[in-house]
Parts: C-alpha cells; structure tokens; sequence
C-alpha cells in the first residue's frame, strides 16, 4: 500500500466545467419561496421599532419575520458532539444590534426580486451606540481553551534566559481576512409536513448539521436530511449552521413551503465568518550557533458579542523548534463584528506568519542562513504533548527545496540583487499544520455490470474527494477508476466525517481500503474481476461491505504533523512601492500522496489565498458605524492571474502508516502557512525593509515613505471640526438594507 | 430593484424625445454599471430606454487627423483599433488596466464615461452619503477614506472617478458631442465630469435628456510617445490608487509640449494644467519633472488614510514623464 498513486483525474471534473454538478441554490424545487435578509445598518444599539407595513403590501410578499413575530426555533446543546452552530445567538430572538450587518428580518416572496425589494422598503429605528470595532481600542483578557486545548503553556523560565548571544522580540499584525468561497452560503430548506425536513446547503459536515437542524426543531436525527454532492469552496466558513440557514429552515416550517436564502457578497462580509485580526508578538532567544534558548509567544485576536472564538495561533509554537525555556499565551476581546471562525488553517496561518518572520529576523541578526537555523532547531517531539512526531521529513522539505531553488547562490547582503531596475529578494520559511483524523464510515458494492460502487455521507468541497475515494478503492480492488462510481454528501449514506481540519483523505481513505477488502474477502475472491464473475454465477444483486475508520485507540504514542518549506522570489519596484512575485517552490511533506495532481492543486491553491492574505486582503470596517467598507469580490481585493506566478510543487517524505492505514496525513490547508512571511522575507532581502503589518500594500512597500498617522495629516482642529459637522455619525434610522 | 419599462430607442432622435418627456428615464448600453447599481437601489428609473443598437458604432477619422469615435464602441473595439495603438497608445493601455476582458467585451466608451463614483459609502444604502441622499453626511470624511480624493474634493465629498479611459481622454483634450432636445453641442473633456462642491450628486454636466453619440479626439503627433501607468493594490481587476495619463513633446531635450493628467485624486479625471505650463520649456530631466510633480500635487489635501497617494502620484508623474520623453512604451 505504499506506493504514491499517480496523477488521477478529477471525476468530478467534467460535471463541473459542463454545468452539471447542481450546488445547493440551484436545486429546483417546485413551489419555491425566496427569502431575502433584512440587515442592521448600525454597529451597535438596539431596535427601537421596525415597520414592516410597506414590505408586506409590496407585491409577491408571503411574509415578513423580525425579532416581533420569529419563527420557532429550539435551543442547541451546541456542542461539538451532538449539536453546533456557528453563532450561539439564535436569530431574530430580540431587539439588540451586536455587530453592523447582523440578521433583523427576512421577507419571503415568490421571487427573489420581490423579496429583495420588499427587504429594502422594511424600515428600521435604532438606539444606537458607538461600536467598537478598532482593535486597538479593545480590551483584552486571557483566551478560553479552543476545542479543549490550553491556549497557554510554559516550560523551563523565558524569564531567566539572559546569556543569549541574540535575542530579539517583535509584533506582527495580521488584518480581518474572509474566507470568500465562490459558492455564495446558500440554503433551501423544504418540509415533508412538520416532521421531516430536507435541507439542500453547503456543508462541510453533512451529518453534524443533520444532527444540528433536529436539534433546532426537536426532530430525531433521521428526520432530517442534507443534500451536498457538491460545495464551491468553504474554506472552513460551511461546516454548520449560520442564523441565515437556521432562519430559513424555521421559516419554511412555518410557511410550510419550500424557502430558498442565498446571502449576498455584501451580506457574506459580516454574515458567513471572518479570520480575526491578529496582533501577536514574539521573542526569540538563541546562542551563538543558532540554538535556540528560549520562545515567547503571545497573541490577541477578537470575537463578536455573540460568540467565542480564538485564532490559535499559538498551536504552531510548540511544535515547530526545539527550545529549553518556551512560553505561549493569547487573549481575546469582544468587539462589535460578525462572529469569527474557522479560515483556511486557523491559527497555524497566522501563527507562522509571526514565528516564520521573527526566526528570519534572527538568522540576520545571526548572520546565519535561514534553511541552516531552521535545521539546526528541529524538534523531535510536540514540546507540549510531549510525544514523537511519526515520520516527520522536515529536513527533507528544507534540504530539496534549497536544492531545488538553488538557494546557495542566493546574495548574502540585503539590497544587492537588481534586475530591470528593479530590486530583487530571496525568502523562505516552513510551513506545518497537524494531522487530524475523525471517524469515517464507507459502503462498498460491487455490481453485476463489473462496477463498484461507493457511498458515504463524507462531501468533496472542491478538494477532489470524489477522486480521491475511486482512486483508493480502485486501487484496493484491482480494477481501473473509470469502474468507480462515488456518490458523497447525502446524509441517508454512512456517515463521512467532517471535511475540515484536513481530515477528510485521512478518515474516509482506510474506510476505503477496509471496506474493499472486507468485500473481497466476502466474495472469497483476491481481485474485483473474480468477484464480478462469481457475483454473476451467484445471481445476486451485488456483494458489498461497509467499514469504518477512526482515529488509533489507547494511549498516545505520536503526534501527527504535516511539514513544508516555501521559497520565492520578489522584485519590488520600491519607488512605487510595486511588487511581484516571480518564483514560487513549495516542497511538503504530507505523508502518503494520495493523488499527486489534486494534491499538487491543494498546494497551489493554499498558497494563492496566502498570497492573498500577504499583499492585499483586508475587509476594513468604517470605526464609527462599524460596518464593512468592503461589499464584493471587486472591493475585497484576492489575487488575479496577474499576481501569482508558476507555482512548483514537490513532495517529500513516505506514508506516515503510525497514523492510518492509508499512511496519508491530508493536504488541504498546510499550503497555505508560511506564506505571508516567506514574502515578507523575500521582500527584507529586496529592499532592507521589515514589514511586520499584513497586507503588504503600495504604501508599505514605497521607500523613504512612512504613512502618518490621522492627526498628522489634517490639522488636529479642523478634523475636529469635520467629526462635529459629520452628521453621518448621528444616523439612527433609514433603509436597513445592506445589499 | 423597482419595477421599470424596458425600451429600445429607433434612433438618437428618438431616444432623446422619450428620455425628455420623462426625467425618470435613463438610457442603458452595455450596463455593466447601471445594471450594478439598479440592484442595490442607486438607481431606480422609470423606464431604461436601450440605445445599444443605434448607429454610433463607428470609428471615423476625422478631416483634422483626429478620431470620432461613436458613443458605442466597446471599449476593447477601442483599445484593439490599430489607430488608437498607433497614435494614441495612453488610450490604449489605459482601457486595457481597467475592469476585465468580459466587462470591456461589452462595456461602451459612452458608458465608461458615464459610470459612477465607487466610494464605498455611495454604494451601500446603509451607509449615509451626500451624493446618494443629499445632506445626510460623508462617512469617509472621517471613516475609511484610503482610496478617496486628494485633489479638488469638498467637505460634502471626497469620492474618486473610477474610469482609466477618460485619464487619457482628458490627457488627450477629448470633446464629448451630445445630442438633447436642442440638437448637438460640443463638451469639452475638462469640463464634462464636475466637482462634488455642494452638488455631490451631480458627477458630469450632461443634461438628464442628452444622449453622448460620439468622442472626438484632436489630432496630437506626440501623443505617440505617451504613457498611461496604473498603481493598485492587485495587478489586474482593481481600481487605480493613482494613475497617470503623460506625453511629452521633445525638441533638443526640451519641452516643447506636455500632457499630463492623473487618476485616482479627484472627482473627475484631473488634468494638472500648472504642471504643464511649468514643464513648457523646461529641460526634460527627473529634477523638472520632480517638480513638476510637486506643483500638480500642491493644492492636494490628503485625509486620515490616502496620505500616501499624494506622494506615490508625484512618483508616478515623475516616473511617467521619464518614460514619455524616453519615447514611451506601448
């Protein structure tokens, strides 16, 4: 089983360019109504009244719902075991504005027209109180525990360390990032009577939102149903229920006609999660040689009033170096903004933003090669679990990747590369994310036709899944893929875990293998081409098998993490403050490569989103009305064509069979980490310059040019003047549409 | 969006007769922004009178050297027009830096000319905003206002013009010929978009009932070696935090004559006419154009977060008069 599997196709490929693969809005459902949201236009206050007498006469219209006549909705245990949401307030359930954007309402109309232009003649009076949205103005205290896990830790003294040849301490800003899949979140919610729900969403988690949504309407797990064969991108922002889709589903019971919400890309900058801004400050301590004495670590990120949740960042710090004296904290504040949540490899992106752009900082103060100090600092154990890491290949991604990119020839000196007039720079940093495995169930059928068939409630979001699985299951089999047919995302098939954490090729994968080979087995043959013939002498329908995978039982003996290394190479044209990226290595260590083109393509895509997130994403809200100025993919900035360059990818290391028996550790979010500092790394060698605030914007990037604060821009009183005479700042009622 | 008649028009007269009996009415073209801005409520017309099919579809020369292009030639019709790239590269590039190939396939050099500003304050209804409901307040005075106006803007308004095209137009001296009630008039480029002042809600002085049927441009030898360069925050499909439209005229490493206007500061495309008349003359070398850049940027004042633009535009100037009086790049 250890043989790296080729390069496979997507299955799913040819559906999807032809317009075939049907994702959750585009369901037709005969009798459809349309709900469209009616959102708050202030940061913050309450609802003095809400006239909804316009909106209800206005053609089409079959009903509005505000916090005065909600839905009945049941309470969650809200857990990770049998129920989640995302947003512990349930919608509608009073008056009071937590953040700008927030659900008050939802018009349902026979057309989407209809009820958008009924949602936008609801009007709205508001109490209103100043927001808090700027970060720096928050008050912080220590952070809960993020899934169980300590978010602070302390071995040896930090404190003590002072015969450190170099020490150096500096802080690192990340800003409010969105996780902007290109499947806008989208719901359609339809009711067999008042006891069956069917619920067409783009869910990473089929069967926990199934469990969700009977939680919501005190139903019986089975009573429900989730459809999701296909899903445009989550990105950690669909694995369960928002207040849109939970007031939907309420509303549909209600009407006792099927409803359809599709929130805008306005309404999907408050409404469908967000990556906290992060302001994380480290100190690193090392000899002479490089060896680390001592890292300390400690961050802050915020949440909104109506949730917890942590970026953790500081879940890469005991696991990348080897340090005597290691420290680690974070805290959190409340703020008036959408609920954060899971984005693309949550705290390990920005965690290594921080870590991989202060080790760089140290090896130029050590005058010592980058690749050489990171070498030279490995650690052999998760430093906090206090367990082995099994099979880890981070020199491999090191030592190729320099290879590779030639990095002995890189210029010793900052500043000392030009070409076309324009300076040149080198970076690098490593990349990790840990291996998660959830429990996995699969059912295998093999069929008279001599095909097979695959069937598990575990979705694809664009990863290649659905490749995956055929692959794996053609390869157990002996029979080639085109024989594999997989069908995923319906919550009536076995469930599949969750596709997040990058876990889904690492639980549903030795299911795969399992269950082909218990079918086999049942057969009494060794391949699928003797079961096919002895299934047709037996006459019966088809010999199938069902297995389930889960996590190693008993007491721990490793920790499992996934390695990498970035390299690149910028040009900056400093007098414009105009960058480009021109060269890109990433070499990863993922244990078993289950198929090298769509992993090859999870690579890629990690590191485009990175690249995202180093020079341009950043959703920034007005501070005194506490509303994103950001409304669509035009004004929230991800990259074009035009940014990134050609992307190589290689893979190191062997199948990790500690962990399962496929030996594969998953790839969908490892790409991404690292990133931003391997730029801003490249960019020190190009320019002299440290840049320690993301997004690297022209104005950052512009040399002999430092952006000066509000008070040094406008004369101090005539700004006051302005604030007084705004009369933007006292606006209470009005439209409350935000489109 | 409001319910509203659909319409084509049979021909100018037609379209201007039916748009004056009704000042609820607004044409429509290729509406890759009207169609935008109806869905979030900016506009709600009575009726969208359709004059995409109408004959103005020509790329004429005119008996001057010049060129008349008609108000509905798609904006890669233009930027692809041998005659543009040859004799008017500024143009050329500056269409090309903006939106994307599918917006410009169907996008009308009309159009372009009339889109609206994007602060992100007008196009929210949420947000209060003078230019969408008179005296209700400018939030990005005091807000978010990184991208906003440094040169010309009013305390009613700091929004920017978005359009790369009308740069160069208004580098190039482009007159705008309308056709109203009243028959043809001429408008010249520097005076068709306008100031915010006390009327944000007005960007250009066209009349509510005037169609746009063509653009002239003048004939201009040394516009060969102009330049347009475009500063953003991501390589394509962005807006400009700065651009700027240049040409310099050369006669034994002196000025004869200049074009110079920026993009990304004001409310209309701005044309620095003082930079100009400075440069007349001068030596062409980085510390005239240095210069010349402080002088277009003299007036300019800057807000809580767009600082940086006022000295990022006088390097693009400097940098786009070296490259015009170095013979310019296509």
């Amino acid at each position: 089983m250890s043989k790296v599997m080729g390069a496979v196709n997507r299955k799913d490929g040819r559906a999807k360019v032809t317009g075939n693969a049907t994702y959750a809005a585009e369901h037709q459902i005969p009798g459809l109504l349309h709900g469209y949201l009616v959102t708050a236009s202030i940061g913050s206050g309450q609802i003095k009244s809400i006239d909804t007498s316009q909106a209800e006469k206005a053609k089409g219209v079959v009903a509005v719902f505000t916090h005065k006549n909600p839905p009945k909705i049941f309470k969650p245990s809200n857990n990770f075991i049998s129920s989640k949401i995302y947003e512990a307030r349930l919608p509608l359930s009073d008056a009071q504005v937590h953040y700008g954007g927030q659900i008050i309402g939802l018009v349902v109309a026979d057309t989407f027209e209809q009820a958008k232009h009924a949602a936008h003649l609801v009007k709205v009076e508001y109490e209103t109180q100043s927001p808090l949205t700027e970060f720096q103005k928050a008050t912080f205290k220590e952070a809960p525990p993020f899934m169980g896990e300590e978010l602070k830790f302390e071995k040896g003294n930090v404190a003590t360390v002072n015969n450190a040849a170099v020490k150096i301490e500096a802080t690192y800003t990340t800003t409010t990032e969105l996780n902007a899949p290109m499947e806008p979140h989208a719901i359609i919610a339809q009711w067999q009577g008042a006891d069956a729900l069917t619920i067409y969403e783009p869910t990473q988690w089929v069967m926990g939102s199934q469990r969700t949504y009977a939680e919501l309407f005190g139903l019986p797990a089975e009573r429900v149903r989730i459809i999701t064969p296909y899903l445009g991108g989550g990105f950690g922002s669909k694995a369960m229920p928002w207040p849109h889709g939970i007031l939907c589903a309420a509303v549909a019971r209600h009407l006792q006609r099927p409803v359809k919400v599709v929130l805008s890309r306005r309404q999907m900058t408050v409404n469908a999660g967000h990556r906290s801004e992060t302001e994380q400050t480290i100190g690193l301590a090392a000899a002479a040689d490089g060896k680390l004495m001592a890292i300390a670590h400690d961050v802050k990120s915020s949440t909104s009033p109506v949730d917890t949740f942590t970026e953790p960042c500081t879940r890469v710090t005991p696991v990348m170096y080897s340090a005597p004296n290691l420290r680690y904290a974070q805290e959190l504040a409340i703020m008036n903004v959408g609920t954060p949540t899971f984005m693309r490899a949550p705290g390990e992106n920005p965690g290594m933003w921080a870590l991989e752009s202060a080790m760089d900082e140290l090896a130029w103060s050590l005058k010592l090669d980058p690749v050489e100090l990171r070498l030279r600092n490995q650690t052999q154990e998760h430093q906090h679990q206090n367990l082995p890491f099994s099979a880890k290949h981070f020199t491999d991604c090191l030592k190729v990747g320099a290879e590779r990119f030639g990095w002995k020839d890189r210029s010793r000196q900052v500043r000392s590369l030009l070409r076309d007039g324009q300076l040149v720079g080198w970076g690098m940093a490593g990349a990790t994310f840990p291996a998660l495995q959830g429990v996995a169930t699969v059912k295998v059928r093999l069929l008279p036709d001599s095909t097979v068939h695959v069937l598990t409630a575990g979705n694809d979001m664009g990863t290649g899944a659905y490749t995956m699985v055929a692959g794996v299951a053609a390869e157990t089999l002996g029979v080639s893929v085109e024989k594999v047919r997989v069908e995923m995302g319906d919550s009536q098939l076995p469930d599949g875990g969750m596709a997040g954490g990058s876990m889904m090729t690492a639980s549903l994968a030795p299911a795969v293998i399992k269950a082909c080979q218990d079918v086999l087995k049942s057969a009494d043959c060794n391949d699928a081409t003797d079961a096919w013939a002895a299934l047709r002498q037996s006459g019966r329908a088809a010999f199938e098998a069902t297995a389930t995978s889960a996590p190693p039982e008993g007491e721990k003996k490793w920790a499992f993490q996934s390695w990498g290394a970035h390299f690149c190479e910028v040009t900056v044209d400093e007098e414009i403050g105009r960058l480009q990226i021109t060269r890109w290595l990433s070499v990863m260590d993922i244990g078993r490569v289950m198929n090298a083109k769509t992993a090859a393509s999870q690579v890629r895509g990690g590191v485009i989103m990175g690249i995202g997130q180093a020079l341009m994403e950043e959703c920034l809200l007005d501070p005194n009305i506490g509303y994103p100025v950001v409304y669509d993919l035009a004004t929230y900035h991800f990259p074009s064509h035009a940014d990134i360059p050609r992307i190589d990818v290689v893979f190191v290391g062997e199948p990790d069979l500690n962990f399962n028996l496929a030996g594969a550790r998953g790839v969908g979010e490892i790409g991404i980490t690292g990133v931003s500092a391997v730029i801003a790394n490249a960019v020190y060698h190009a320019t002299g310059k440290r840049i320690r605030s993301l997004p690297l914007t022209p104005e950052k990037l512009m040399a002999d040019f430092r952006a000066l604060t509000a008070d040094e821009t406008r004369d101090a009183q005539e700004m006051k003047e302005l604030i007084a005479s705004n009369k933007s700042h006292e606006r209470v009622a009005g439209h409350s549409q935000n489109v | 969006m409001n319910n509203f008649s659909y319409s084509r028009a049979t021909s100018v007269q037609n379209a201007v007769q039916r748009a004056s009996t009704d000042k609820n009415a607004m044409f429509i073209a290729g509406g890759t922004n009207l169609v935008d801005r109806l869905k979030v409520f900016l506009d709600e017309p009575s009726q969208l009178i359709d004059v995409s099919r109408l004959e103005m579809k020509q790329l004429e020369p005119l008996a001057s050297g010049g060129l008349r292009i008609g108000s509905l030639v798609t904006n890669t019709a233009l930027a692809d027009a041998p005659e543009v790239r040859r004799n008017y590269p500024m143009l050329a590039r500056a269409i090309l830096s903006g939106a994307s190939q599918q917006i410009r396939n169907v996008a009308t050099v009309g159009g372009n000319i009339l889109q609206r500003t994007r602060c992100p304050y007008y196009y929210d209804t949420a947000f209060p905003c003078n230019k969408r409901e008179p005296d209700s307040g400018c939030p990005a005075l005091t807000g978010i206002n990184r991208t906003h106006a440094l040169l010309g803007a009013s305390d009613q308004c700091v929004a920017v013009h978005p359009s790369d095209m009308c740069v160069a137009l208004a580098a190039l001296d482009a007159v705008v010929e309308v056709t109203g009630p009243k028959g043809k008039r001429q408008i010249p480029f520097g005076d068709f978009h306008r100031l915010p002042g006390n009327t944000p809600e007005r960007d250009t002085n066209l009349e509510p009932e005037e169609l746009i049927t063509a653009i002239l441009l003048p004939p201009l030898p040394f516009a060969k070696s102009g330049v347009y360069l475009k500063l953003r925050d991501r390589a394509s499909y962005a807006f400009a935090l700065i651009s700027v439209a240049a040409a310099v005229d050369l006669a034994e490493e002196q000025i004869k004559d200049v074009r110079l206007a920026i993009g990304g500061v004001a409310h209309k495309p701005w044309r620095s006419q003082e930079a100009e008349q400075f440069l007349i003359g001068k030596a062409a070398n980085a510390a005239t154009f240095e210069e010349a850049a402080k002088i277009a940027l003299q007036s300019a004042k800057p807000l809580a977060h767009n600082r940086f633009k006022v000295e990022l535009a006088k390097r693009a100037i400097k940098r786009s008069l070296m490259l015009s009086a170095a013979g310019g790049v296509v």
